[in-house]
């Protein structure tokens, strides 16, 4: 990595460890904080899978696998956490490379609506396996991802600040890893699929192959998310994990630009923060996201990250306009 | 226990023929305009409570606001075309994020305006006829009935007048069909309305049936696709057929099990036939 490129990331990492301490005193904006870096790794997983140009609608459909996975593990089998949180990402895996042998073999809008119904197929199967899942009623009580003492320093992750900054570093974790799969061959691959899969066959590649392994790291990230959820919350229903749920996580990725890396971070901070800005409007708050969305649509393909460039290309426009007229 | 199995099939037919509508409308659309639309099953909910408040607190008979209603949606559906569509139509991915977003934008006023507590309408017909056994209420024959006239006047239109055959055209190539000389944006409008109509009728249909409800479009939406899978993109007869195996096999398997576990199995083989033969019964795209 470039000095530039490990300067950014230092600060990132500088800067994530500063925030939690700036909020620790309200409990409302360590949740947002937390909520952030759980919709950040979900969006940049989708972002991943995305970038051979397949759009799946079930993201959050592995969250679930990987929330109830986790938390089933830590509740019915005693499973400690430092293998339960790791195996909710490997079973969200696992299930995404079952089904991703047939599904990558189709298309675009096709794949879509393969990702859409086997969504709802989750969904409906946690509703329905209430004596694993607690049905309808949801499943309560899962346990807080416990202690950790040394050096007679004892933290306690039922906390809030504590959970946030292991949510935090695990996001970094996550983004560092995908971060260096986008700048590594196996990015470029996918780039090259993304842009012609005929042409990237026709020079060797296993398309098939690269699809199903990013379909299934990306899974696996989902599938962390939803266990960090599931601690967090200490709550899980069925319905977290339903259809409208992946649309957002979508929107946050389309919203924020699919190209760039920082997109869907930006995408997804975007649209965690505001709509808890305005909190009080509950009921409209789902028309932010509509709005976002269209502004994206129809005035910046490129997504909210493309912002700065776009004001700085009208900046020059108009001062070339004015240069020319002088 | 036959009883059952007769009153199974005959309500699986009336809900099948609800389904046939959304997915005609859908296949239309998306044949002549290449856009799922995602927000059909909206429009299908709009569709419902514009017959409530019509009919119900407008006093005005169900039909008449049935018609109100088509027209109605219809309408919207045009100006959908016109001012949001047209401009991405072509490409996919900008049309179905569009739609989407038109999909969480009509639910959440639906939420506002509406409120989350479920609606009724009053029966039309109130009365079952007994038929061996078998109680077939008047509603859901009205239904099926309507269901079939619906159908047959959009195959009529379609096969026999100029305008279906431009839709016809402009399904299998909308450039070659441009230079014959057809409108190809007002076809479009026109096949918006028409299947944003037929969804208005299907709600409101549903709504008296069982209740309303601002999220009763998301299940209309995912049966609508389920069926256009299962019949094939792009064709009536797959439509109708997709929509009557469907509203069976949701309504038999519910009777032996429970209507979760009913879904379940529809879901699974919709899944089965993208990967085994995405065409359909009767596709051709």
């Amino acid at each position: 990595m470039r000095l530039g490129r490990i300067l950014n990331f230092v600060l990132l990492v500088i800067f994530v460890f500063l925030i939690p301490i700036f909020f620790r005193s309200s409990n409302y904006y360590l949740i947002v904080l937390i909520l952030c870096g759980i919709n950040i790794i979900l969006t940049s997983s989708l972002r991943l899978i995305a970038s051979v140009g397949q759009m799946s609608m079930g993201t959050m459909a592995f969250a679930g696998i990987g929330a109830y996975t986790s938390a089933i593990l830590m509740m019915k089998l005693g499973f400690p956490i430092w293998a339960a949180f790791p195996l909710a990402g490997f079973i969200a895996m696992v299930v995404a490379a079952v089904i991703a042998f047939p599904f990558v073999r189709v298309t675009g809008i096709y794949f879509a609506m393969l990702t859409l119904f086997f969504g709802e197929v989750v969904r409906l199967v946690i509703s329905e396996w209430s004596s694993m899942t607690g049905g309808t009623t949801g499943l309560f009580g899962i346990p807080s991802i416990g202690t950790l003492s040394f050096f007679g320093i004892h933290i306690d992750f039922a906390h809030l600040l504590p959970y946030c900054y292991f949510v935090l570093i695990v996001m970094v974790l996550t983004l560092l890893i995908l971060y260096r799969i986008d700048r590594s061959h196996l990015g470029t691959t996918l780039a090259a699929i993304e842009r012609d899969e005929n042409v990237s066959a026709s020079v060797g590649i296993n398309v098939i192959k690269f699809k199903v392994i990013t379909f299934c790291i990306g899974c696996f990230f989902a599938g962390i998310a939803g266990s960090l959820y599931a601690h967090y919350l200490r709550v899980l229903n069925a319905e977290t994990f339903g259809l409208f749920p992946s649309i957002y996580v979508l929107i946050y990725m389309v919203a924020g630009g699919r190209k760039k890396f920082s997109g869907p971070i930006v995408g997804a901070l975007v649209l965690t923060v505001i709509p808890e800005m305005f909190r009080i409007l509950k009921q409209y708050q789902p028309l932010i996201f509509v709005a976002v969305l269209f502004l994206v649509l129809f005035f910046m393909r490129g997504g909210l990250v493309d912002l700065p460039e776009k004001i700085r290309s009208r900046v020059r426009t108009v001062n070339e306009g004015r240069a020319s007229n002088a | 226990m036959w009883g059952g199995l007769w009153q199974g099939i005959f309500n699986g037919l009336a809900s099948g023929w609800i389904y046939v509508l959304v997915a005609l409308g859908l296949t239309l659309i998306f044949s002549i305009m290449r856009i799922l639309l995602f927000a059909h099953g909206e429009i299908y909910m709009l569709g419902a409570y514009v017959v409530y408040y019509v009919c119900v607190k407008g006093g005005i008979h169900f039909f008449w606001a049935l018609m109100i209603s088509a027209l109605t949606l219809g309408l919207l559906g045009i100006i959908l075309e016109k001012y949001m569509f047209r401009r991405i139509r072509g490409e996919m991915e900008p049309a179905v994020l569009a739609a989407i977003g038109l999909t969480l934008l009509f639910q959440t006023l639906a939420v506002i305006a509406f409120g989350t507590y479920l609606k009724y309408i009053p029966s039309i017909f109130p009365g079952v006829l007994k038929l061996g056994g078998v109680r077939l209420s008047w509603d859901r024959l009205l239904v099926v009935l309507i269901g079939l006239v619906l159908t047959l006047a959009l195959l009529l239109v379609i096969h026999k007048t100029k305008v279906g055959k431009a839709m016809l055209a402009i399904s299998h190539d909308p450039e070659a069909a441009a230079l014959q000389g057809i409108n190809v944006n007002r076809i479009s409008s026109l096949s918006m309305g028409i299947g944003c109509a037929l969804a208005a009728i299907a709600g409101g249909l549903m709504g008296s049936l069982l209740q309303l409800a601002p999220y009763m479009g998301t299940f209309a939406i995912t049966k609508g696709i389920a069926v256009i899978i299962l019949g094939g993109i792009g064709s009536i007869l797959g439509a109708v057929l997709g929509g009557l195996i469907l509203g069976l096999v949701d309504s038999l398997v519910a009777l032996f099990t429970s209507g979760t576990i009913a879904a379940i199995v529809g879901f699974c083989v919709i899944i089965l036939i993208l990967l085994i033969r995405p065409k359909g019964l009767f596709g051709h795209d």
